[in-house]
């Protein structure tokens, strides 16, 4: 059982990158103030890399990372250092170095090129949910109320009540309880999925395949979302 | 501009009636110029509970038809002279009404009176429908029960979607909750829903929780609507519901089980 208790995974992430146009610590402080301050809940705690790849030697590495969390960033390390001295200047700090993807071979560029293009045909042969936009729906929807969001998502604020039915081609967000009835991808979309905040709800259906309630015991009155896994229903906690 | 106020639920006997007389008698004991209407065409019970049935002599639907002026249909309260009843008819069904005509009659009552409480008939076909159609704001009576719940549900979308002011776009009818019939010994000993498990449910805001009284019973089959007996619970808690319609806020009563001493104990009291 100990190995199961880690596991070491590669993913890759969108991280917001610091591209510094001068190693002069001063005016880099003033610019990002006026950043900052335009939009100070948004910066919050964002892991942000650093680039250095627009500036020459004598780079205060430390006084950079002390600037950058400053203003309550937090810090990830450096990225865009062209020569092997750079490199390990940075080691030697205690920082670490991430490679931008864009600095890979060309060959693997032309391959992810090949990626997206067969991707993209995909999308014309079938339209995917992730084209679909979102019916909101604000308020309660009750008992006896029926909502269809035809060819799009559905959101509602509020909660669904016993004996009422939302129905969406795409998936089902209810930011409130589900007790009512629930049915995604009603045109056939086993992609299609349901969240909502509490799961009560009589009967949830994705693509023809459906439970109720008595299948929902595991993570019942729980924040849930509810897909499709070979041609399964499963259900997993949101939080 | 009179408030138009629809006592509604869905389910019948949970207590409709019984609110529409208190809380008109209540209003009107505060001073306001109130009227009841009984909607409840073919089933006329409001008559019986304001203790007025023997000086029934025209009714709601005489005055829609024309028959009658609504001076003569109104039958004035004998306690309080500021209160009103239009009674339903015995004799026909909830077909006799339309709603030209119904709003008609509301506009002449609204230039009269201060509130006009319209006492619904269950279910949600035409009858009910016509007494929310015009309303203002709506009480919406609740057992703590289930299906009673469900039943408010439902009359609550009703609310949001089939009244007048739903079909104009007009600000929203009001919602109060008013939970009937509520005993707290069984909601501890887990028979009976709590408040909050109908606050939750339904999401309105509460506006009185009348506990389950022997006293309701002795005031209905007296004609004196319960509010009258200022001893009782049931008669208290119909009285704060008057101060938070008219804008009071006070704190809700008679939500948990009285805890017997132990005189009452020894004695059975």
């Amino acid at each position: 059982m100990a190995a199961a208790s880690i596991e070491f995974k590669g993913s890759s992430f969108t991280l917001s990158v610091l591209h510094l146009k001068t190693a002069i610590l001063a005016d880099v402080r003033a610019d990002l103030a006026k950043k900052v301050a335009q939009a100070p809940d948004f910066f919050y705690l964002v892991p942000i890399v650093v680039s250095i790849d627009k500036l020459n030697d004598d780079i205060d590495y430390q006084g950079i990372k002390t600037l950058i969390e400053e203003f309550n960033f937090t810090f990830v390390g450096f990225t865009g250092a062209i020569s092997k001295e750079q490199r390990q200047l940075i080691r030697e700090c205690g920082f670490s170095f991430i490679n931008m993807a864009k600095a890979n071979s060309a060959k693997k560029a032309v391959l992810v090129e090949g990626a997206v293009a067969a991707k993209s045909k995909e999308v014309v042969a079938t339209p995917q949910r992730d084209l679909y936009t979102d019916k909101i729906h604000r308020g309660q929807i009750r008992s006896g109320q029926q909502v269809y969001a035809k060819d799009q998502n559905l959101v509602v604020i509020g909660s669904v009540s016993a004996g009422a039915e939302v129905i969406a081609d795409g998936n089902i967000h209810v930011y409130g309880s589900l007790r009512g009835r629930a049915i995604a991808g009603a045109t056939g979309h086993h992609k299609a999925q349901i969240y909502c905040q509490k799961l009560e709800a009589e009967l949830v259906s994705i693509n023809g395949n459906y439970w109720l309630s008595e299948s929902m015991e595991e993570h019942w009155a729980s924040p849930v979302y509810i897909q499709l896994t070979d041609n399964e229903l499963t259900s997993s906690k949101l939080i | 501009m009179a408030r138009i106020i629809v006592v509604t639920s869905g389910k019948g006997g949970v207590g409709k009636t019984t609110s529409s007389a208190a809380i008109g008698l209540g209003l009107a004991l505060k001073g306001h110029k109130v009227v009841l209407i009984d909607f409840d065409i073919g089933l006329r019970n409001l008559d019986l509970i304001m203790g007025c049935e023997r000086r029934v002599v025209y009714d709601f639907v005489n005055v829609i038809n024309g028959e009658a002026t609504l001076n003569q249909a109104l039958i004035k309260d004998k306690r309080v002279s500021s209160l009103s009843i239009l009674p339903a008819s015995q004799t026909r069904d909830k077909d006799a009404l339309n709603k030209e005509n119904v709003g008609k009659v509301l506009e002449d009552l609204g230039k009269i009176y201060d509130f006009i409480i319209c006492d619904s008939p269950a279910g949600i076909e035409a009858g009910a429908m016509m007494a929310l159609y015009y309303a203002d704001e709506a009480i919406i009576t609740t057992n703590p029960e289930v299906s009673s719940v469900r039943d408010s549900d439902r009359i609550i979308g009703m609310l949001a979607s089939r009244s007048r002011r739903a079909e104009l776009g007009l600000e929203p009818i009001k919602e109060h909750l008013l939970l009937t019939r509520y005993s707290p010994k069984r909601v501890a000993e887990g028979e009976m829903l709590s408040v909050e498990d109908v606050e939750d449910i339904l999401s309105i805001p509460l506006l009185g929780v009348i506990p389950e009284s022997q006293a309701v019973l002795k005031a209905s089959n007296a004609g004196e609507p319960v509010i009258l007996d200022t001893e009782s619970d049931a008669g208290q808690a119909y009285q704060d519901v008057i101060d938070r319609l008219l804008g009071e806020t006070i704190d809700f009563r008679f939500l948990v089980a009285e805890k017997k001493g132990i005189f009452s104990r020894m004695f059975g009291g």
